[in-house]
């Protein structure tokens, strides 16, 4: 009773005396897989926010401590770092902002977790920060693991040989989280702030020596802390015994696990799986998810048309170019959510990092690294989600070299158009062979990710030396509530940051398709015993034949494109299709002025087929559509950046506008050269 | 960063063995690390850092389908090295 008055007591003065001025910063650091992440959830529950290092792709976070634990307080957390020594611009970078944050300057109290089943390991990092000057608390973790060995770790010990406290904690189960806040509070108020701040420096690079030292220092420090649980004798004989038993084995139980899991056989097959429930889930469980957003915003969009007056520019703008840009924003988050739920759990069980190493070796052949691997599979879905997980490549050129070719994969929203043009293409009563090409488009777009990348590698040189060096953590069970809310807010970080770019280009598209929007004349010959549906349809060709999209089609992309035996109309449908690749089917419907209802989708592929076969190049001599000019077109859709939400996501995750502008220029000029070349050589070889 | 000159690696001497030479399941101990790496980008200092230091005991937990990377237990957890990586660290 007295107990609870007093933390009472002491929840109140915490509260009332700390002004908002002088919150106590507390800053995590860890190594990777030190429970530093679970610490920090565990910390601030839902109040925190990530974000990214100025200029950098790196990112650290931030919130304020639970109010459960009494004590007003930020808290930063920090990528985990090996140690103080950068070896890698973004290292470089998570140190440096350690010193300076950019939001928080420097720590007031630094808590160091410690992860204690290797701990002449973790101990190198808590000397490294203890000796920069900052206040240190330690947090000693994962000491469920050692019990299971029948050893503990004598906090007490630790505490006066390493002179800053020491404090064991379970983050999960959120024993010993209160004491570390009470811990972190007093030291805070002992420190003498006038100086403290000036006395932090960054330490000294050692040298292999120096290593060496230091770690002799933590072996001895290990070897006096870590006592057995069951008998109480000589302490020297325990300690070499437990030594000798303890050997420094990594965690039984996952020992055992890999044996499988990193069996050249087993190991595969597990592989396969399980990247195969990922890519299946990414692009059937999402689709039905995606069609419920697409059809509620074009719901939504119809409702709005009724509602505003007809035939004005702005009633356009809001349906057609605000709300589908919405959509467009919208139709992208089931699958990241599904994507990095999947991601969330391979990381906190431990296997990511060993997917990662069992298909490292074929992707270092292109600059590439084992953790491409997951993001690239995931760009046969779509690029976005794809691009958002390579986040998880911790080097920076490797990063972004998977970024740059994750365009090239086949997305799901090239099926429409694959599709139709197949359709086109394949004889009556030979579906397979359309199934065939479909296969080989995808096993092409493989290829061609690879050589891309496998060039760009060989033609820029770094001093970035590709590492792997990935510690494979234990095996253990995932926190459901931690990678939710990961989730969560990496959705929200997309909707915010990329989500802008994509509504900015959606209505600049739709700008050019609609305006200079003169009101359609059509001869009323022609709409003669027609349905008002079929008259609207009508205008809507119209209006768009005679857009700025159609003058750009006709007078800039025209002189163009007919080297590739295509005409302005297709070249509208390309510029319509930059908004997504599935849009090309519509605009082509549109442009070519198809009045079945898009509903009925058997009579809507017969008339887009029927146009398609109809429709005459400019001159009127021959088809526009032939067998080679419609490969070419498949061709160029294999390879153009003909999706700005691409772009946008692009430049949001690496920062700057050079790689989404290269993957336009690059890509673009790849689809048209090799559109080009294949349709110049069908007919050549008398395909026409 | 290590500043030393920019040539490459001194060849191998012939009787030192590497990490990188051990099979599944075999043990040793770390003899030196980077004994011989004169190259600029070497990342021995890094293999230290993990806690790859003269004397320690490792042992190669599993490799993966094409043999790179490897799988090293060292200090109480595992780290996955690529070749190159193993081979900086000698053994006895």
């Amino acid at each position: 009773m007295t107990l609870k008055l007093n933390q009472k007591d002491c929840h109140n003065t915490l509260t009332e005396f700390i002004s908002e001025d002088d919150t106590p910063v507390i800053a995590l650091v860890g190594m990777p897989n030190s429970g530093k992440t679970t610490l920090f959830n565990t910390l601030t529950g839902s109040n925190f926010k990530t974000s990214n290092y100025p200029g950098a792709t790196v990112e650290y976070s931030t919130g304020k401590l639970n109010e459960e634990y009494g004590l007003r307080a930020n808290i930063m957390d920090s990528p985990g770092i090996i140690s103080l020594n950068p070896s890698s611009p973004d290292e470089e970078i998570a140190i440096d902002g350690l010193f300076n944050n950019p939001k928080f300057g420097v720590a007031d109290v630094v808590i160091v977790t410690c992860d204690v089943t290797q701990l002449s390991r973790q101990l190198f990092l808590v000397n490294q920060v203890i000796s920069t000057g900052y206040k240190t608390i330690v947090a000693l973790t994962m000491n469920d693991l050692l019990d299971k060995k029948q050893i503990y770790v004598d906090a007490e010990k630790l505490e006066t040989l390493l002179k800053c406290p020491v404090i064991k904690i379970n983050s999960k189960k959120k024993s010993g989280i209160q004491e570390l806040i009470k811990t972190a509070n007093s030291v805070y108020k002992e420190t003498d702030h006038s100086i403290y701040k000036t006395l932090i420096h960054k330490p000294p690079i050692p040298d292999i020596e120096d290593v060496a030292r230091l770690y002799d220092y933590t072996e001895e420090i290990e070897q006096k802390v870590i006592k057995h649980s069951k008998r109480e004798i000589d302490l020297d004989v325990i300690n070499k015994n437990t030594f000798k038993s303890l050997s420094r084995i990594p965690d039984a139980g996952s020992l055992k696990l890999d044996k499988y899991f990193l069996h050249p056989f087993w190991g595969i097959i597990i592989f396969v799986i399980s990247m195969g429930i990922i890519f299946t889930s990414i692009f059937w469980i999402a689709q039905p998810l995606m069609d419920l957003i697409d059809s509620g915003f074009s719901d939504l969009s119809t409702l709005v048309t009724e509602i505003l007056p007809q035939n004005t520019w702005y009633s356009d703008l809001i349906t057609n170019g605000l709300i589908n840009g919405f959509g467009a924003v919208m139709v992208f988050v089931p699958q990241i959510v599904i994507l990095f739920i999947f991601l969330g759990l391979l990381e906190d069980t431990g296997y990511l990092a060993r997917a990662a190493m069992l298909i490292d070796k074929p992707l270092t052949k292109f600059g590439l690294n084992g953790r491409s691997f997951i993001p690239m599979l995931s760009g046969f879905a779509c690029a976005i989600p794809a691009i958002m997980a390579a986040r998880t490549i911790s080097n920076r050129r490797e990063r972004f070299l998977t970024i740059l070719v994750i365009p090239l994969m086949s997305c799901s929203a090239r099926l429409p158009v694959y599709a139709m043009l197949l359709a086109f293409l394949v004889p009556p009563g030979k579906p397979w062979i359309g199934g065939i090409g479909l296969g080989a488009l995808y096993f092409f777009s493989i290829i061609s990710g690879a050589v891309t990348a496998g060039i760009i590698n060989k033609f820029k040189k770094t001093n970035e030396k590709s590492t792997f060096m990935l510690e494979l953590p234990p095996y253990r069970l995932p926190v459901f509530r931690h990678i939710f809310k990961n989730t969560y807010y990496k959705a929200l970080i997309y909707v915010k940051q990329a989500g802008p770019i994509i509504i900015v280009f959606s209505l600049v598209l739709w700008a050019l398709t609609f305006f200079p929007n003169q009101e359609p004349v059509i001869p009323p010959e022609k709409t003669a015993g027609l349905t008002e549906e079929a008259v609207t349809h009508l205008k809507e060709s119209e209006r768009l034949n005679t857009s700025y999209a159609a003058t750009i089609g006709k007078y800039v992309f025209e002189p163009v494109i007919k080297p590739l035996g295509w005409d302005w109309r297709i070249g509208v449908s390309l510029i319509s299709a930059f908004a997504a690749r599935e849009i090309f089917v519509s605009a082509m419907a549109i442009t070519f002025d198809i009045t079945e209802s898009e509903d009925n989708e058997d009579n809507f592929q017969k008339s887009i087929l029927g146009s398609m076969r109809e429709a005459r190049s400019p001159d009127g001599t021959r088809p526009l559509f032939t067998t080679a000019s419609t490969i070419a077109l498949i061709i160029y859709f294999m390879f153009a950046m003909q999706c700005l939400s691409t772009v946008a996501v692009a430049r949001k995750e690496t920062g700057s506008w050079k790689i989404p502008l290269i993957q336009i220029g690059l890509f673009t000029a790849m689809a048209y050269i090799f559109a080009f070349i294949t349709y110049r050589g069908l007919n050549l070889i008398g395909i026409h | 960063m290590i500043q030393i000159n920019n040539s490459d690696k001194l060849p191998l001497n012939e009787i030192t063995k590497s990490v990188s030479d051990l099979q599944i399941g075999e043990t040793a101990l770390i003899s030196t690390v980077g004994d011989d790496c004169i190259d600029i980008h070497c990342h021995c200092l890094r293999l230290m850092e993990l806690g790859f230091t003269p004397g320690q005991e490792v042992t190669i937990v599993a490799k993966s389908p094409f043999k790179d990377p490897v799988a090293v237990s060292i200090r109480g957890t595992i780290i996955a090295l690529r070749k190159s990586e193993a081979e900086c660290i000698k053994i006895l």
